[in-house]
């Protein structure tokens, strides 16, 4: 317990150091120092990183080269500060995780453990049910389902997402009222 | 056109005891991480069998109806369709991947997972039109009709009741004609009426399924023999239903009947029970 708490505290200084450096130099020292510390893991820690930021770093740095080239500025710097951080941000993340027990880490705070609980027990209902849409078309696809065929199920699987997560927020902060977790 | 290879029949029909087994399942085991969901499975299921597979929740019959629909790789052990050997790797074969896809249909626990087309036509014809078959229309019209969705054809599967979207959910697949039909709980989100339907349709087809449940009450009604997993995940009965539902013991040791206190008049003792819950 003690152990998940030192790494709690370690993750949440880093994290708060992540974003106060500026300098890209630096932010890669960090990042190196991060896959150091993840030994045998670190290309697979970093794969994943990678994998889980493309999408979204590549949609905003796309569009910082857009807004630069419109107001005639060098956008190097930024996106490379920008793309370094919140790599480091991610692999930081995961590492972390895979190195403690939340659970324990957060045992300090009766409130942290509850809302701990809430969003792991969700986390695990919703990657059974993304799971399960990604076998289901699977077993109902004779050839490789088209391009429009895979958005179709991806709507469908987000908007199933959102829904069942209101529905789960409802449903939970009603059993946390019942059981006296609201105070009013 | 092709024409439609079976009917709505009743009674069904006797499954030859000689014929191959059309599913071989030998010494099958899987593990999720360091949790072991099934081990060392056998059975084999002849063509026209209608067989029911128990187990309490967690015992691993949805991993095994996904092993047996080529979904999952078994960690152990083998599994053979029709005398060839199925796994994920080899249903990469496009020809394999094609028959089996078309020949062995799994019906998933949540309906919502399957369904992802604009309306209930489309989705009824999404398998005919992979196929590229020539009366896709005829084919959504008459398995909408079986099912009794013809009323929704043009309406998005999403906003029909859990029941309904059950109903779609099997037009869709019987609209290829699998050899094999493997079902995932099947009556688990439906009320009362929609559960006796599915089962006079489920008995009226002539076709080898494969259906898990935990309700005890329903399963001589899916099937005549019984295959049942224990909480260790081995598999603790291969058999005729009738004769499991005899046997308490074995019961009680699956975990599928429960004991406790109740009255008869002014008397209170207790004994094993047969309720059924969803």
């Amino acid at each position: 317990m003690q152990r998940d708490r030192v790494y709690l505290g370690l993750y949440l200084v880093a994290v708060l150091a992540a974003t106060l450096i500026h300098d890209p130099v630096w932010l890669a020292v960090g990042l190196a120092l991060v896959l150091l510390s993840a030994g045998r893991q670190a290309a697979n820690l970093l794969r994943r990183a990678v994998l889980t930021v493309l999408a979204f770093n590549t949609l905003i740095s796309l569009s910082y080269i857009g807004m630069a080239w419109w107001q005639d500025i060098s956008p190097w710097q930024t996106l490379l500060r920008l793309n370094l951080r919140v790599l480091l941000l991610t692999c930081l993340t995961f590492l972390f995780i895979a190195r403690s027990n939340l659970f324990q880490a957060l045992s300090l705070s009766k409130n942290l453990t509850y809302v701990l609980g809430l969003a792991y027990s969700q986390s695990l209902i919703f990657r059974r049910a993304h799971e399960d849409f990604r076998l289901a078309l699977s077993s109902r696809s004779l050839k490789r389902p088209g391009l429009l065929d895979r958005y179709r199920a991806s709507a469908a699987a987000v908007s199933w997402f959102i829904e069942k997560s209101l529905h789960a927020a409802t449903q939970s902060s009603q059993a946390l009222r019942s059981r006296g977790f609201f105070h009013d | 056109m092709t024409e439609l290879r079976y009917r709505i029949i009743k009674p069904a029909a006797t499954p030859a005891l000689d014929a191959a087994p059309v599913l071989d399942v030998i010494g099958v085991g899987h593990r999720y991480g360091a949790t072991e969901v099934l081990r060392d499975i056998s059975f084999a299921i002849r063509p026209g069998e209608k067989v029911v597979l128990l187990g309490s929740n967690g015992s691993g019959k949805s991993t095994l109806l996904k092993i047996l629909n080529g979904l999952i790789a078994p960690a152990a052990g083998q599994f053979h369709y029709q005398g060839e050997a199925i796994t994920p790797a080899r249903l990469k074969l496009p020809a394999l991947h094609r028959r089996f896809r078309s020949e062995v249909a799994l019906l998933f626990q949540n309906p919502d997972a399957m369904l992802f087309n604009p309306s209930v036509f489309d989705e009824i014809a999404f398998g005919p039109r992979q196929m590229e078959l020539t009366n896709v229309a005829e084919r959504v019209r008459h398995w909408a009709d079986q099912v009794g969705v013809s009323q929704h054809l043009e309406r998005p599967p999403f906003t029909l009741s859990g029941g309904e979207k059950q109903k779609v959910c099997l037009a869709a697949l019987l609209a290829l004609e699998p050899k094999v039909l493997l079902l995932d709980e099947p009556t688990a989100a439906l009320d009362p009426r929609s559960t006796g339907w599915l089962v006079d349709f489920l008995g009226g087809l002539d076709i080898t399924t494969l259906t898990t449940t935990h309700n005890l009450s329903l399963a001589p009604e899916l099937g005549s023999r019984a295959l049942v997993l224990g909480e260790d995940h081995s598999l603790i009965h291969d058999g005729p239903i009738q004769a499991l539902l005899a046997d308490m013991d074995l019961l009680a040791a699956a975990n599928l009947v429960h004991t406790h206190r109740h009255r008869h008049g002014n008397i209170e003792h207790r004994h094993t029970h047969v309720h059924d819950w969803q």
